[in-house]
């Protein structure tokens, strides 16, 4: 049985070749729900994202939060004898998850084939910026680089000058949660028929996939609409954006039916009927005079969030827009495990996303933390190799396995 | 069972009360992995998505893209009649789905401890913008209003302006994605353990898990590093970012290893080993002057596709910013099935939407899912489902209780 805790998936073990982002997030929610992850990292100084965000005793908070829950299996992987160790892994494990750059898998010696007659049923999960098939595949990519290909970078800023970039891993988290679900759907099918497959999960598909109108806007209206970024508020509602309140910014949606919940807060029933504002379309025609009605209106509060009292008593959708150190000593973010603290042994305690997806039957996060690097070395060879005691010592004065406390 | 659906959740039943975005992806997510999910609509409009964005014969695209492969069943739920056949659907399903206001479905007499007496492994999974508990959870919310409390739209922009929104409906989609997610865990420990379960998945905690080191940041820096918005290039590497060039803009990730490679690419390895712009640190000081420096280079070609093509072959991860106009006819996407042409029955020609982003290798083909009509598949629920006659059906749809409408 694999050794994961009790949660959703504590029966899964999983093979995890994944480094930086992306990859580490899919295995990091499927850790953060029971599985049992091992981890792979290349010695002599593991995976790349050790080298970030060291704040404190050289730790990298970078790779606590994206590794809680595995367990790091640190080897020479130019030594044939490392390779071979993870080859008798394979046949103990349900899953795999790589994102190296396409073709990267297979010259090791772990293609989705020679998995295969390791294991028959195995799942090989890949992750990458831009697929693994097509024109484009062998090219370097990072989260930013698939975004442009996606066109969404072209939607973000003014349309006049250069697009924004959201510094959020909005790409890389999002896929790595897109490729643990496609694990989970493709163990359900393993389940039911015995049969295992290969993902290709790719951050460009899935930034492509956030597409909510865009491209069958343009396509469904034979080429008329010609999506681009377009400032700070929607293109097909009004008024729905950021808006400049006193001191701050919030974002208002008040489109179709809370149009007349807006104008009662503002004090212009007039607007609700007259024909120049009362539906979408009339308003988009008008969409700065909108703005600007608004905006001064905001001006006549002393602050942001009185200005929102107000809004909320009339039932307009309204948020402030939150800075990210706001964010962490919001209320209802502590109250939900939005924003959570982690201890870590080398670290001490700091501030994480929480895991965003709530069961019932799991009401809290489970005690997880990140490994050293080759902390779980001993363990992996003991108990899932019948190594003793004394072949981890010696292999580690080869340098075979590598363990810092890093 | 739907017949002949094939992939990865054929079997799996779903019972669908969303609407809009958020919860139609997470249920689509699902059928175009073969489950058979029955979408709700509620008398006599049905999904308020069938009146927006753009329009073929009366048709809403958006609601074609966001509802394939669902069955429409279409009902008054302010009949006791309706909601006693919605009691008898759960009793057949293995999910429900919703993305009402929290506290909705309670009132509407399907809260998770009334839907575990009708089925007592039932999942129950709950979207909202917010979530289901804490202080903010009964405020109406969207896709940016959760965006704006995540602290993300903070970070889109310059620094001393407005924020910008991006014009995608990334929060929604991927809240549904993970929807998807925590769903098929959930079944996996059902059928593991017998029990089921009700999640809570918001939008906002979707996006505050995007967070990759802002969050962090906060804490662990003492106070000193206030994450914030500040343009158009990373932060904690350097170069990272959009750049300016003839005719367009393009993303070039620069930093780390691939600084030696770009340097190459610019004609300046003197670069390379200087102190000034040797490491991501030192280059971060001077950002202004490295992305001068790239952008005059910039310059010296006559347009993005020659210095994109330049720059790869020095392996240099570079990308042209894409439009969506672009996007449609780009090879790579093309291939790939990125983007995808579908045909709706009741609209006369093909639409281009975006493909179905898991690749499975055992189903290298899309299932051949449309979206349905208002109440297309009443008569097949009642029958397959309830047992009902066609009679009993016919009654039904008189006495107002379904409703049909072809758009």
């Amino acid at each position: 049985m694999p050794q994961g805790m009790d949660h959703v998936l504590s029966d899964l073990r999983v093979l995890d070749f994944t480094r930086a982002l992306a990859g580490p997030s899919c295995t990091r929610m499927l850790a953060e729900m029971g599985a049992e992850v091992i981890k792979v990292e290349a010695g002599p100084n593991g995976e790349l994202a050790r080298r970030l965000s060291n704040y404190r005793n050289n730790r990298s908070l970078y790779y606590i939060q994206q590794n809680l829950g595995k367990k790091s299996f640190c080897v020479n992987l130019r030594d044939p004898r490392a390779l071979a160790m993870i080859a008798e892994l394979i046949p103990q494990v349900d899953v795999v998850v790589e994102n190296f750059k396409p073709g990267v898998i297979a010259d090791m010696g772990f293609g989705y084939e020679r998995l295969r007659e390791m294991k028959k049923d195995i799942i090989l999960c890949s992750i990458s910026a831009l697929g693994q098939s097509g024109p484009l595949a062998s090219k370097p990519g990072y989260d930013y680089i698939a975004q442009a290909y996606s066109g969404v970078t072209s939607m973000i800023g003014d349309p006049e000058d250069a697009p924004y970039l959201p510094l959020v891993g909005m790409g890389d988290v999002s896929t790595g949660v897109h490729a643990a679900l496609a694990i989970v759907s493709a163990l359900r099918y393993r389940d039911r028929t015995g049969e295992g497959q290969h993902l290709d999960v790719a951050l460009l598909d899935v930034y492509y996939h956030y597409h909510e109108v865009n491209v069958h806007a343009y396509s469904g209206s034979d080429g008329t609409v010609k999506p681009t970024r377009a400032g700070r508020h929607m293109t097909y509602v009004c008024p729905a954006g950021v808006f400049r309140g006193k001191g701050g910014f919030l974002v208002i949606m008040s489109f179709l039916h809370h149009w007349k919940d807006l104008c009662e807060a503002i004090g212009r029933p007039d607007l609700v009927t007259d024909p120049n504002f009362s539906t979408d379309p009339a308003r988009l025609q008008r969409r700065a005079e909108v703005v600007k009605i608004i905006e001064d209106w905001l001006q006549t509060f002393p602050d942001v969030p009185s200005a929102i009292a107000h809004l909320e008593k009339h039932q307009v959708p309204v948020a402030p827009v939150l800075s990210v150190a706001e964010t962490t000593q919001h209320p209802h973010h502590r109250a939900r495990g939005t924003v959570r603290t982690v201890h870590d042994r080398l670290a001490g305690d700091f501030d994480m996303p929480g895991m965003p997806l709530k069961f019932s039957r799991f009401p809290k996060d489970l005690p997880l933390e990140a490994a050293t690097l080759g902390q779980h070395n001993e363990e992996i060879l003991t108990r899932y190799l019948g190594r003793s005691a004394q072949d981890v010592q010696k292999l580690r004065a080869e340098g075979v396995l590598i363990e810092k406390e890093i | 069972m739907t017949e002949g659906i094939n992939h990865c959740l054929t079997g799996l039943r779903v019972l669908d009360f969303t609407r809009a975005l958020a919860g139609p992806t997470c249920a689509r997510m699902l059928a175009e992995m073969g489950a058979d999910v029955i979408k709700v609509e509620s008398a006599p409009h049905g999904d308020l998505s069938r009146g927006a964005s753009v329009f073929r014969n009366k048709r809403s695209v958006f609601f074609v893209q966001h509802n394939r492969g669902k069955k429409s069943f279409c009902v008054n739920l302010r009949d006791p009649r309706g909601m006693a056949l919605i009691a008898e659907l759960v009793q057949r399903v293995d999910v429900v789905v919703e993305n009402f206001k929290p506290g909705v479905m309670a009132e509407m007499g399907l809260s998770y401890e009334r839907l575990k007496e009708l089925k007592p492994d039932i999942i129950l999974c709950s979207i909202s913008a917010l979530g289901q508990t804490g202080p903010l959870a009964h405020k109406p919310g969207y896709d940016y209003i959760a965006q704006a409390y995540a602290g993300v739209t903070s970070m889109i922009g310059d620094k001393d302006e407005a924020p910008y929104i991006p014009l995608v409906g990334l929060g929604d989609v991927s809240t549904g994605v993970h929807g998807a997610l925590a769903v098929l865990a959930a079944l996996r420990h059902r059928d593991r353990t017998g029990r089921g379960q009700h999640l809570d998945v918001s939008l906002l905690d979707v996006y505050y898990n995007f967070h990759e080191v802002n969050v962090h940041q906060v804490k662990a820096s003492g106070g000193k590093i206030k994450p914030t918005r500040v343009g158009r290039h990373m932060t904690y590497l350097c170069p990272g970012g959009v750049f300016r060039a003839t005719g367009g803009h393009v993303v070039i990730m620069g930093f780390f290893h691939h600084w030696p490679d770009f340097c190459r690419a610019m004609e300046r390895p003197d670069l390379i080993d200087d102190p000034r712009y040797r490491t991501d640190l030192a280059r971060l000081e001077r950002r202004d002057e490295v992305v001068k420096l790239i952008e005059d280079w910039l310059q010296t070609f006559p347009d993005v596709p020659s210095a994109v093509a330049h720059m790869e072959r020095f392996n240099v991860p570079v990308a042209p910013v894409l439009s969506v106009e672009e996007t449609l006819t780009y090879p790579h996407l093309r291939q790939r099935g990125t983007v995808r042409t579908i045909v709706d029955p009741t609209h006369d020609g093909e639409i281009d939407v975006p493909g179905f982003p898991l690749k499975f290798s055992e189903f290298p083909e899309e299932l051949p899912l449309t979206a349905p009509t208002l109440g297309q598949h009443n008569e097949e629920v009642l029958t397959q489902y309830l047992g009902r006659t066609v009679a009993e059906v016919q009654k039904l749809r008189e006495a107002g209780v379904l409703m049909e409408e072809r758009r």
